[in-house]
């Protein structure tokens, strides 16, 4: 009977590994690992791998700076209607892209809420780099927050507490005891949040459009490219496929990030 | 997979700018509007289709070329119209216009059909140069038609049924007669379809009277 069930585990873990991986080994068995490496070569994967670096790397540091203290604040603080707070920070994990595309028009578009006064100004975010950075960041940060409220709830309120007694202020509070013992929370929020700004579509296409060298991410190029060169999309596939699994991979590896690995990482932060 | 009765429905392929006027033709058919390269290169793939619809010959006669699809007939033809928004805030009032540095323009991607005819028109009219105000290159004619419509692009390259489908929010302007690409439509019956009897009639159906009179109403030219 022990038995049967450790069997009926070990089939159900079987399967969804097989479900899982066998798309993804698939895409590399298309294409040889040679025909791969020169499909990278061309200037439309060039490209399109400089603005996913340059722009995910901007939107990165602007969830983290912006993300990190707002954390702090919904993790340590009750109030009236914090659900909601931490509900609204939410949305973004379930809603479709599309969706955020459209609300990113309907505000920041040219005859937007916020975006129609830019105008006036003579600033115009959609088809820009710094639009394809706002659509990351749109979709990606909840992907950061919500692991770093969770991670500055577990920090021990005793700690800073005492940390207070010994007369140190709240802004040294934060920085020097809170932070380092949300540390490994933070960088695994981080880095899953990264993982899935690179991943980003359905809002950068609709708020941002594509355009190589500019707006065109390896996601837009991967699409674009379907259509064009189909060995070009399956190599630009393949190294997103890498990237994602190293950085995914590394939230395990990395010592301080292990405790929060992907599954506690998701857990969300308590809304009482 | 298909379940009983559904296993009687026609499953149509179609180009985008298709997608007001062949359910007006006949409603009963499941209908898949996208790209028609996208389209030929999922029946390349297997997938299950009775009939293919698409806003160029070249993707019907390449499938035609590969034994997939049965001889391609043309059902209608299109013109490529330039777009502005209603607003027109740019004060574009032809393609020449297009030259003015800072305006916004919004084509099809390469190998998209729009896409192509967009840059054999320019090239027709010496404007290859107004591609260097492209800000984006959609992958089908709705995401042009999207962002002009929506006053984010000041003008972009359509077929002038989407134009006329979009008249709300964007006026058409003609090209000149001497840049007009020869936009001609066609369909073909999948040659793995499960339902060669009805795939025909609805292939007669889109060629005859009922298919003509819908697709005139819609801005389409005939054969």
């Amino acid at each position: 009977m022990r038995f049967a069930f450790t069997a009926l585990l070990a089939l159900a873990t079987t399967v969804a590994l097989v479900f899982l991986a066998l798309p993804l080994t698939a895409l590399f068995l298309r294409v040889g690992p040679r025909e791969l490496v020169s499909s990278l070569g061309g200037s439309t994967a060039r490209d399109a791998i400089l603005v996913s670096l340059k722009t995910n790397v901007i939107a990165e540091a602007l969830i983290v700076a912006i993300g990190t203290p707002a954390s702090y604040l919904l993790a340590r603080r009750r109030f009236r209607g914090r659900s909601v707070v931490l509900t609204l920070v939410e949305l973004p994990l379930v809603l479709p892209p599309a969706v955020g595309g459209i609300a990113l028009l309907a505000a920041f578009g040219r005859t937007g809420l916020v975006g129609g006064r830019l105008h006036a100004l003579g600033i115009s975010l959609p088809f820009t780099q710094a639009a394809v950075v706002v659509a990351v960041m749109f979709v990606a940060s909840p992907f950061y927050v919500r692991p770093a409220v969770a991670a500055f709830e577990a920090v021990d309120a005793s700690v800073l507490d005492a940390a207070r007694t010994l007369g140190a202020g709240p802004a040294r509070v934060f920085a020097r005891v809170a932070l380092p013992l949300a540390a490994g929370g933070l960088g695994a929020g981080a880095a899953v949040a990264f993982a899935r700004g690179l991943g980003e579509f359905g809002a950068t296409i609709m708020f941002a459009g594509s355009l190589q060298g500019v707006t065109q991410t390896l996601p837009l190029a991967i699409y674009a490219e379907f259509e064009r060169d189909f060995h070009v999309a399956i190599a630009l596939g393949a190294l997103l496929v890498v990237v994602s699994f190293a950085i995914l991979l590394s939230i395990k590896l990395v010592p301080a990030w292990t405790r929060y690995a992907l599954t506690s990482s998701f857990r969300s932060a308590t809304s009482s | 997979m298909t379940f009983g009765l559904a296993a009687a429905k026609l499953t149509v392929l179609a180009a985008a700018s298709l997608t007001g006027v062949l359910p007006q033709i006949d409603k009963a058919p499941r209908y898949s509007f996208a790209g028609s390269d996208q389209l030929a290169f999922q029946i390349q793939q297997g997938a299950p289709a009775d009939v293919y619809a698409a806003a160029s010959p070249k993707y019907p006669d390449q499938l035609y070329a590969q034994g997939l699809v049965f001889k391609p007939r043309v059902f209608a033809t299109n013109e490529l119209v330039l777009i502005i928004p209603r607003a027109n805030d740019a004060g574009i009032h032809s393609v020449y216009d297009l030259r003015q540095s800072g305006v916004r323009l919004v084509i099809g991607a390469q190998g998209v059909p729009v896409g192509d005819y967009t840059r054999k028109a320019l090239a027709a009219l010496g404007l290859s140069s107004v591609l260097k105000n492209v800000v984006s290159e959609e992958t089908d004619v709705k995401g042009v038609v999207a962002k002009v419509a929506l006053g984010e692009a000041d003008a972009g390259f359509v077929y002038r049924t989407d134009a006329l489908a979009a008249r709300r929010d964007v006026a058409a302007i003609k090209l000149p007669q001497q840049a007009q690409p020869t936009i001609a439509y066609e369909l073909a019956v999948v040659r793995s379809t499960k339902h060669l009897k009805a795939a025909r009639a609805f292939v007669t159906r889109v060629l005859g009277n009922p298919g003509r009179l819908a697709l005139a109403r819609a801005g389409f030219g005939l054969p």
